[in-house]
């Protein structure tokens, strides 16, 4: 029997969390909560993710910070960024840094789930 | 009665005040947030429940009549539509009316005398209804509260209501000016659907009032529809309030179109500032060439906003770029410096100091003005 | 002849204390009606729709700065991403003596430019001004040292939006706040020409990286204290004068003002140690001689957080600072007292600060003279002193538990026993505390050295006030 992948999911807003951990626990992952940037950094560094799903905007830390810390210390984590509507720059920037993909929000359950999948 | 009576009745009703008040700020703290907590959980709970009907196809969590009328699941109903768009947004619709959510709500929208009840009801019906919720949309465009009536409208919005935008739009006239301002958006969110009853209004209304009208401009430019420019370049000619000329030059520039650059460079020259400015802005907008060298002489207008406004105007065309950096020479200062400032947000301040950095280049005509000092 | 003014004297200071509890308590009940419609309206809709929408005003975030290297780029950071959608942020450097100003520019990533600086406002000389280059809209306004005030003016020249949000370099602003506060700007566009903001003390809760965890009530007396006296001012007086239209201090920590007024009235007073109200009072004043309809209001859901002083040394710098600040005011504006060309604001809110906030110490001071010799004279029936003394005591004693009960809808402090620790404190400050505050005031009054200087309140820094817990 194959591990189950595990996914971290960090997102300040509860309904986001309630969503994507609904989903993707059906669709077979394990998953990881974080509500704030420092605890997404923190879990995302020492825990051992499959992918990390990251909002940009965040109390404490935004997603994109996060993202550049891990580049700059040479973590090679899968992430796939949650921007805003309007958000372009967020998204380029995050490839910069080694995101491999982003979703804008509001989002669609069954693509954001078939990204994951492709990825995974 | 004499006065020490009175003074003592005082003190007794002054200490079972203070009593009352202790004991109501104590019920408060715990009664109170202990029903907040377990609204709080019971939301989450519907979260869940939600998030599973949207992720399986064939989930058979229950939504009961409890559920329905629990102030918690509307709540994460809410939020949950907020979350996602699309046709899931339509499964989230069917799976919520084939309860009986929605009827739910417009009967409390009608008749609670509870405001925070009918304020849910109305955000509810917003969110989540479909066409059968309609009629009590339209109803409530008159509810005499007002954030209810900007529900009601935006939730005709949401599900592309079309009888509804001339009820919207004729409503410009009377409305609170916030209440104008969210209307506006909704009447965005239906398109170009909206653009002839809002120019029908605006032919209307414009030689009597103004805000009314100056909105309903603003909003056609927000549409973003070809087909007004004509139109709209009538009502130019005809108008003879300033925030309806402002509001109209400011459409032309979201439309884009070149179309109306003829007009707007004759305001160039117009002896009200406002109207030079804002016409140098909408040019910008239009983004046509041909409008370079007007402009470039409007770097030296009298007024500093028109000459900000052509500044920034000119960043935005192609090869303005390259006027804005002959500017930086020009003998009138102040045009020099509204070059600046607009190179500046331009982001060539970046771009100079990294071609220097890189050794690319070792004079760089942006950064040794800046080397001049301060403007004061 | 002597005994019956005497015996005037003492009843008429009780009375007067009694007089003055039932204005606080009748404000707190307006307060209170006032509070309600805001309560329903602050769950839906405003704050997504304000975000989204074309029509919301932008706004620049003015912030004097004078030796804040230790905090400020953590502030900057976390109002840089406060929800809004179109806003700059301006700062000025008051000719700090410390690392503020190198620290931002390495941070932002700074450049000298020279642009068009329109000098409106009064202010000491300009030398720099610098502008982002990463990503955040900063402008940052180097000059020579010359005050807060000063300082405002320097940044509102600089600034380049309609509305000017002008705040400290050490507050914490809740993410919602400018929404909320710029909602009531947007609902009434031709008339609101300025919007203030509720000030909580930060002290004793736990903040990380600029943003607010969670809030509790802080151990230290003086702590205490002042948080039931904000929460009386902010939640028992503003909103009743603010839907009166008589509000009459913006507060300096947020306030929210539509950048034309503030150029009309001359901008803040260069030097004056109460500069907000000092511009609040001067912008009603300017309006209602010129008959312009207006309004000021108060938005109780636009919640910033700051430091207060929790050492009585610190908090008594700051007390006179204030009073000077009100004598000056007093002064200024002593014209406008109960005129009834300036109406709700003459009549009602700045009558009523005149009378008893300005008053109230120096009566009280002359009372522990008064009184006690009335008393042992014989002028003055004990038990009726006593009574009455009882009766100011109760009502000061329900105002607090009001303001307490008006500020549980905003559900900061979850403990019951925070709650009881600051009924205590609502008891226990009229043995002590509040006749301090009267002779630090007194003293103000008079005058003198050690009174005169802008203070520096001793910063432990945001972040740090935390870890002491």
């Amino acid at each position: 029997m194959s591990e189950k992948k595990k996914i971290l999911v960090a997102d300040d807003s509860e309904t986001i969390r309630a969503l994507l951990q609904t989903a993707l626990e059906s669709a077979g992952y394990e998953v990881d909560m974080a509500k704030d940037g420092v605890s997404a950094y923190e879990l995302g560094s020492n825990g051992d993710y499959d992918l990390v799903i990251l909002d940009q905007l965040m109390p404490g830390l935004l997603g994109l910070d996060v993202i550049t810390r891990w580049h700059q210390e040479g973590m090679d984590v899968p992430v796939l960024m949650l921007t805003g509507v309007d958000d372009d720059r967020t998204a380029v920037e995050s490839f910069d840094r080694g995101a491999v993909d982003y979703v804008r929000k509001p989002f669609r359950i069954t693509e954001l789930m078939a990204r994951i999948r492709m990825r995974l | 009665m004499p006065l020490d009576q009175i003074i003592r009745l005082a003190l007794l009703v002054i200490f079972s005040v203070n009593a009352a008040l202790v004991t109501a700020l104590v019920t408060l703290k715990t009664v109170h947030r202990r029903r907040m907590r377990l609204h709080e959980k019971r939301r989450q709970g519907y979260l869940a429940v939600l998030s599973r009907h949207l992720s399986y196809e064939h989930c058979t969590d229950p939504i009961t009549e409890d559920m329905a009328e629990d102030p918690a699941f509307l709540d994460a109903l809410i939020d949950m539509r907020n979350a996602i768009t699309g046709d899931e947004v339509a499964t989230l619709r069917r799976i919520v009316n084939r309860h009986g959510v929605i009827e739910r709500q417009v009967r409390h929208l009608d008749s609670s005398l509870l405001l925070g009840r009918r304020l849910r009801a109305a955000v509810a019906i917003a969110e989540i209804g479909d066409e059968t919720a309609a009629d009590a949309l339209m109803r409530h465009l008159d509810d005499r509260e007002p954030e209810i009536r900007i529900q009601c409208a935006r939730g005709l919005g949401r599900i592309q209501w079309t009888p509804a935008i001339d009820q919207i739009v004729s409503r410009f006239s009377g409305e609170d000016p916030w209440v104008r301002a969210r209307f506006s958006d909704t009447l965005v969110g239906y398109g170009t659907k909206a653009t002839w009853p809002l120019l029908a209004y605006v032919r209307i209304n414009h030689r009597f009032e103004s805000k009314g009208p100056a909105l309903a401009l603003r909003t056609i430019g927000q549409i973003q529809d070809d087909q007004a420019v004509g139109p709209m370049l009538e009502i130019l000619d005809d108008a003879a309030d300033l925030d309806v000329q402002l509001a109209t030059i400011e459409a032309l520039g979201e439309l884009a179109s070149p179309e109306a650059l003829p007009a707007l460079v004759d305001l160039l020259d117009d002896e009200v500032w406002q109207l030079r400015a804002k016409a140098a802005s909408a040019m910008g907008g239009i983004g046509d060439p041909e409008a370079i060298p007007r402009m470039f002489g409007s770097l030296r207008d009298e007024n500093w906003w028109v000459r900000r406004s052509a500044a920034a105007a000119l960043a935005r065309l192609p090869g303005g770029v390259d006027a804005l950096y002959a500017a930086l020479e020009d003998e009138d200062r102040y045009a020099a410096d509204a070059a600046a400032e607009a190179l500046t947000d331009a982001g060539e301040l970046v771009s100079a100091r990294r071609r220097i950095d890189a050794g690319v280049s070792d004079n760089e005509p942006l950064l040794a003005h800046m080397e001049r000092g301060v403007v004061a | 002849m002597i005994f019956e003014v005497l015996r005037w004297l003492g009843y008429g200071t009780i009375a007067y204390f009694i007089v003055m509890q039932v204005y606080l308590i009748v404000l707190a009940l307006l307060s209170g009606a006032a509070l309600r419609r805001n309560h329903h309206l602050r769950r839906f809709g405003r704050v997504g729709e304000m975000l989204s929408s074309r029509t919301t005003p932008p706004i620049t975030i003015v912030i004097p700065a004078y030796n804040e290297a230790a905090g400020i780029v953590d502030s900057v950071r976390s109002m840089s991403i406060v929800k809004y959608p179109r806003f700059e942020i301006v700062i000025t450097n008051d000719g700090s003596s410390d690392q503020t100003l190198d620290s931002l520019i390495a941070a932002f990533d700074l450049e000298k430019v020279r642009i068009p600086y329109r000098p409106d406002l009064d202010c000491a000389p300009v030398r720099a001004i610098y502008r982002g280059r990463s990503g955040v809209d900063i402008t940052v306004i180097d000059k020579e040292n010359g005050g807060r005030a000063d300082a405002l003016n320097a940044g509102i020249n600089a600034a380049r939006h309609p509305y000017v949000l002008c705040t400290d370099a050490d507050v914490v602003l809740d993410p919602d706040c400018l929404v909320h506060a710029m909602q009531r700007v947007v609902e009434d566009r031709e008339r609101t020409v300025g919007v203030g903001g509720n000030v909580r003390p930060l002290n004793g809760s736990r903040v990380e990286l600029g943003h607010l965890i969670e809030a509790s009530v802080p151990h230290g007396l003086i702590a205490r204290m002042q948080i039931l006296e904000y929460v009386r001012t902010f939640l028992a007086s503003r909103p009743g004068w603010s839907w009166m239209n008589a509000l009459p201090n913006v507060s300096g920590a947020f306030g929210i003002w539509k950048k034309s007024v503030i150029v009309e009235v001359g901008g803040f007073t260069r030097g004056h140690m109460g500069e907000d109200m000092d511009l609040t009072m001067r912008v009603h004043r300017h309006l209602l001689d010129r008959k312009i309809p207006y309004r000021i209001v108060y938005e109780p859901s636009a919640v910033i957080w700051t430091e207060v002083p929790d050492t009585a040394r610190v908090l008594r710098r700051q007390r006179i600072r204030w009073h000077r600040g009100l004598m000056t005011t007093v002064k200024d504006f002593f014209g406008m007292t109960f005129n009834p060309r300036y109406r709700q604001v003459g009549m009602v809110s700045w009558g009523g600060f005149v009378l008893f906030e300005f008053l109230a110490p120096i009566i009280e001071f002359l009372g522990w003279i008064v009184v006690p010799t009335a008393w042992a004279l014989g002028a003055l029936n004990t038990t009726a002193l006593g009574a009455m003394l009882l009766v100011a005591f109760g009502m000061g004693l329900m105002n607090s538990i009001i303001a307490l009960l008006l500020d549980e809808s905003y559900g900061y402090f979850n403990s019951p026993a925070d709650t009881s620790r600051l009924i205590a404190v609502a008891v226990i400050e009229n043995f002590g505390l509040r006749q301090m505050t009267v002779v630090w005031r007194i003293r103000a009054l008079v005058g003198g050295k050690g009174t005169r200087s802008w203070g520096n309140m001793e910063r432990r820094g945001v972040a740090n006030l935390a870890r002491q817990e």
